[in-house]
């Protein structure tokens, strides 16, 4: 299908806050991102304003702090998502298309049990968890991430296997860890599976600890996919990098384009080619 | 009997202030907490004899809060109206509502206010500085604007203060500035506006009374302003956000007295809680129904709650209004009419609506699960009167409610003693390098990244500059961050905030006429147009005619600047009473400025760029070490701090910016705390390069003086090699010198001898450490 016709879901409840500049990652590609608020997918308000998601080819859940992430992060809107659109959310992601979570999305994809989802499509208990950072601190800093997926996620079909990107992190809570007894085994599964999509390092390339890991997560890992490469989710924040000035440091490098927009160009041409 | 309760269901009491004598309304004041004088009760008092009748709890309440120094400020409008109001500039286009609006450019404007928070924050920090925040951030989307950026400027007590000598019931430094950042940090990144700049410093004056000033910068269309004011009679009232409860009861009268050694026990109640959660939708929703144009009117509950408001939006339309209160949803059962009206519950606005657009108001609010409740009606004479219970309890004329007394109190100005007596108590330092590296590690230079990467800077993913700046990792600070608040255009919005209160300390005057310079010159030094200020005026009570008289010349050292510059003050806030068992603040006039920025692209940073490139000083080093970081660090009082002179700023800056603009600056930073031996590290570090530079032309002067004296108007840039003369030219006559190189990865600064050869690295490391240390 042509670009201009793919429909981008973009989430939305109170909290969710970095919906705006994920809608224009889309738009500036030519997409037609929509802002979707829940309560329009499972039909709480008057006719006019319902949706079905499969009117859209992309589910994309932004970051924020939704509904104040007061249980645990991600925690309340996944709880929404599965007890009124947990069928409609397994067939959208079964039939191939493309669910993404940066940050808080994340979190809520993880609590969803749509990552890492090893056996089965989406599981009824969270598999790894999102916590605290080790600095116990909110972290609003630059990050650099390897791509070291080889070929499974269809988000980053456009970045070369180990390229270093810089995109920002920011937030509190996005240390993933796996139960404790298999720890070694889930870790496995995701190198195995061709799951681990970015990992923090240094500029050097070395995968070093606080600050370049900055929540302490389990084998610096960033962000990861599920085993058929169509559900993402990733702490740091591409939509943040689309342009070379969004970047902390442009004015000593000059780039024209940020490293965040490979993200969303690589998306769109999944779907351009499947559907 | 001074009160007769009235036979209803709920409590509701006459109050017989019509026989009452001085000493018994002096009591009636203070059992009511209405924190009125004297004279102001016997005019009240006049008021309810002429109508023929004794007013009611609710009534004398609603008086108590109009009538507060927070709301109407009664003490510092007439110094005011002579210095800060009334800058004739054409891109101030709209006065006297909550925030400022400002011409952006043909199409947009940009709206700002700056607010401070200071008592509820000295009492319970994590909910004093997030409601503060929440405060500001309704100021600007009560006027139809997108918030795009907050600002915080903090004033804590030392850090490293002995827990045992912490006065009785003042709470320690670490304690408030850890939960006044926590209580920023969690409403600002959860409503999703980045908190990009501010300022903190530390003073022993700030011990029993700490400050959090909080600003916003907001944009929107010029269609979509939308004034504070009701349109015609008709129209409803409608209240959304959240529920109504008893935090926030007497907050602005608390506001407006002195803390005391129980002001944690008496008035914990006057500090609302926030609830950033329905905030966040509250926005979205204020803002839907205002760019479809259903509202005639809008306006945030902030100090003084509904009574405030509601009588505020009608007599601004030339209305009055008839409430029905107890339409008003709760969060508790049980509370007195005159609670309800007063109390400050957070995340709440009224809305002036047409009834023809009232359900689909409604409805947008039902959307977003936020709650809005039509409450009243505005009625064409004016006056304002509730009902509650089919029973009539308020009925007042709103001229009389609304316009509160001003008075013209007696102020002194002390006599700023300006001898200088440097040379004789300074001593020339041996070890130059030891001073420096002392500098870089006091509180108020040291890194502040502590601070600032626990605030989502660049959540909305429009923060050009940021913060911290330079090579990732290794980040220094910036001198003003830059927004890009539109999709569809290169202009950009520069924010700075500052003050440094060790120069108001000594000289009110001239030390807010640096305040200005300061924030000018970091506006420029990212290549931003100063445009407009916001001021926030934080001095002790202004009971006491030298306190009043700090105010008045620091109005005057802050209109001076501002006037000559043809720069307008937007907003601002008066916050008094700043004083408790510790004594006073000192005066602190914080200072939010906003600049133009033509093309983003054009922006400047901080950090050295390459080996290779010119170093030049801009502007003349004088002695003025008065409020220093380097007479403090002596422990040597001088008394000249730096003086301004607006015609030499106004050169600088114009030929700064024609230099940056054309392509010719790399990298530049303002001179300030630390003088120009700290500016040199501070871009240093960033750059991760060092520089070979030499002092002996700058000036005639010790070497420390040359080092380390504070002059304003001063910048150091980095200039691209080879452009060195057409950047020379565009300085012709004015003060510039070319002072070194940058290379290496020392800092080397000699002046008739070496004096400093310092690492990079050295320097970073003690830089960085301090705040982390002491926080954790």
């Amino acid at each position: 299908m042509n670009v201009e016709d793919i429909n981008i879901c973009i989430l939305r409840i109170e909290g969710t806050n970095n919906e705006q500049e994920m809608y224009l990652a889309f738009k500036r590609l030519g997409a037609k991102p929509e802002l979707v608020h829940l309560k329009q997918l499972t039909g709480e308000v008057a006719e006019a304003g319902r949706r079905d998601l499969f009117d859209y080819q992309c589910l994309m859940i932004p970051g924020g702090f939704s509904s104040g992430d007061y249980v645990r992060a991600g925690a309340i809107l996944a709880a929404r998502m599965k007890s009124a659109m947990k069928d409609d959310l397994t067939k959208f992601a079964e039939a191939g298309y493309p669910i993404g979570g940066i940050c808080n999305g994340f979190q809520v994809l993880v609590e969803l049990g749509l990552l890492p989802a090893f056996d089965e499509i989406m599981t009824d208990c969270p598999e790894a968890c999102l916590t605290t950072n080790d600095s116990a601190r909110f972290e609003c800093r630059p990050t650099l991430l390897r791509h070291e997926n080889k070929g499974n996620c269809v988000f980053t079909g456009r970045i070369p296997e180990k390229d270093i990107l810089l995109m920002p992190s920011a937030h509190a809570e996005g240390k993933i860890i796996f139960p404790p007894q298999e720890r070694g085994r889930h870790l496995q599964r995701l190198i195995d599976n061709d799951q681990v999509v970015f990992r923090y390092v240094s500029p050097e390339g070395d995968y070093a600890g606080y600050p370049w890991n900055p929540n302490g997560s389990v084998y610096n890992i960033a962000g990861i996919c599920n085993p058929e490469g169509n559900v993402f989710g990733m702490m740091p924040h591409p939509e943040r990098v689309f342009f070379g000035h969004q970047h902390p440091d442009w004015t000593r490098t000059n780039k024209e384009n940020g490293d965040g927009r490979a993200i969303f160009v690589s998306v769109l041409e999944y779907i351009r080619g499947k559907f | 009997m001074l009160y007769t309760r009235r036979p209803l269901p709920f409590e509701l009491y006459d109050v017989n202030l019509n026989d009452a004598n001085g000493r018994q309304l002096k009591e009636i004041s203070a059992e009511l907490g209405l924190a009125l004088s004297l004279s102001e009760m016997k005019r009240i008092q006049e008021y309810f004899t002429k109508k023929n009748r004794n007013p009611t709890d609710i009534e004398l309440q609603s008086l108590g809060q109009a009538w507060s120094e927070h709301c109407c400020y009664k003490s510092s409008k007439s110094i005011l109206k002579q210095f800060i109001f009334g800058i004739d500039a054409p891109q101030n286009l709209l006065l006297g509502e909550d925030a400022g609006v400002v011409e952006f450019d043909d199409e947009h404007v940009y709206v700002v206010a700056l607010e401070s928070h200071n008592h509820p924050s000295a009492i319970e920090p994590y909910g004093g500085a997030a409601t503060g925040v929440g405060g500001i951030v309704r100021d600007v989307v009560c006027m139809g604007a997108q918030p795009i950026a907050l600002a915080d400027s903090l004033f804590f007590g030392p850090l490293d203060l002995p827990h045992q000598k912490l006065p009785k019931g003042i709470k320690h430094p670490l304690y408030l500035f850890s939960g006044v950042v926590a209580g920023i940090r969690d409403y600002g990144n959860r409503i999703g506006i980045p908190t990009t700049t501010g300022m903190v410093a530390f003073d022993d004056g700030y011990l029993g009374n700490c400050l959090v000033n909080v600003g916003c910068v907001g944009i929107a269309k010029k269609k979509h302003i939308i004034r504070s004011r009701v349109k015609r009679p008709g129209d409803v009232f409608v209240l959304a956000g959240g529920r109504t409860g008893r935090d926030g009861v007497h907050g602005v009268t608390f506001a407006s007295m002195e803390l005391t050694e129980t002001s944690e026990e008496v008035s914990r109640g006057a500090v609302q809680l926030g609830d950033p959660i329905t905030k966040e939708p509250l926005i979205h929703a204020c803002l839907e129904a205002n760019e479809r144009g259903l509202l005639n009117g809008m306006k945030d509950l902030g100090g003084g709650g509904l009574s405030c408001v509601i009588g505020e939006m009608a007599l601004a339309g030339g209305c009055g209004a008839n409430i029905q209160l107890d339409e008003v949803p709760l969060k508790e059962g049980g509370m007195a009419p005159w609670e309800i009206w007063i109390s400050e519950s957070q995340e709440r606005m009224m809305l002036a609506v047409d009834p023809k657009n009232l359900e689909e108001v409604l409805k947008i609010f039902d959307d977003w699960d936020i709650l809005a409740t039509a409450i009243g009606i505005v009625v064409p004479e004016k006056t304002l009167r509730l009902f509650y219970q089919d029973e009539k309890i308020f009925e007042m004329d709103l001229e009389f409610l609304i316009d509160g007394p001003t008075y013209c109190k007696s102020h002194r100005i002390k006599k700023v003693e300006r001898v200088g007596q440097e040379e004789k108590l300074f001593k020339e330092p041996q070890d130059y390098d030891h001073v420096l590296l002392n500098l870089l590690s006091s509180p108020c230079i040291a890194s502040k990244e502590w601070v600032i990467r626990q605030y989502d800077h660049e959540v909305r993913a429009s923060t050009v500059l940021k913060p911290m700046q330079g090579i990732i990792g290794l980040q220094t600070h910036g001198d003003a961050v830059v927004i890009k608040p539109l999709e569809a255009s290169y202009r950009g919005l520069a924010l700075s905030a500052d003050v440094n209160p060790q120069y108001t300390k000594i000289d009110p005057y001239w030390g807010s006429a640096s305040a200005i310079d300061e924030v000018c010159r970091n506006l420029t030094a990212v290549g931003a147009i100063p445009h407009s200020f916001a001021d926030c005026l934080n001095f002790g009570n202004p009971d006491k005619p030298e306190r009043l008289g700090e105010l008045y010349e620091a109005a005057r050292g802050l209109g001076f600047v501002a006037k000559a510059l043809g720069i307008p003050f937007v907003s601002g806030n008066v916050s008094l009473y700043n004083e408790g068992p510790t004594g006073t603040i000192a005066p602190t006039p914080t200072v939010l400025g906003v600049g133009i920025v033509p093309d983003i692209r054009q922006c400047i940073t901080t950090d050295l760029k390459g080996n290779g490139n010119s170093i030049y000083l801009i502007g003349k080093t004088h002695r003025e070490l008065g409020g220093s970081a380097y007479s403090k660090l002596m422990q040597a009082a001088a008394m000249v701090v730096p003086r301004v002179d607006p015609c030499v700023l106004k050169k600088r800056m114009n030929a700064l910016l024609s230099a940056i603009h054309n392509g010719l600056v790399l990298s530049c930073h303002d001179v300030s705390e630390g003088g120009i031996a700290v500016c040199l590290a501070e871009m240093m570090m960033g750059g991760d390069i060092g520089a070979n530079v030499d002092i002996s032309e700058i000036a005639n002067l010790r070497s420390d003086y040359k080092l380390f004296s504070e002059s304003n108007t001063r910048w150091v840039v980095e200039v691209k090699r080879g452009m060195a003369d057409e950047f020379e030219k565009t300085f012709e006559d004015l003060p510039l010198f070319e002072i070194g190189e940058v290379g290496g990865n020392k800092l080397l600064i000699a002046d008739d001898r070496e004096l400093i050869d310092l690492s990079v690295d050295d320097m970073r490391s003690v830089w960085k450490k301090p705040i982390y240390d002491y926080m954790g």
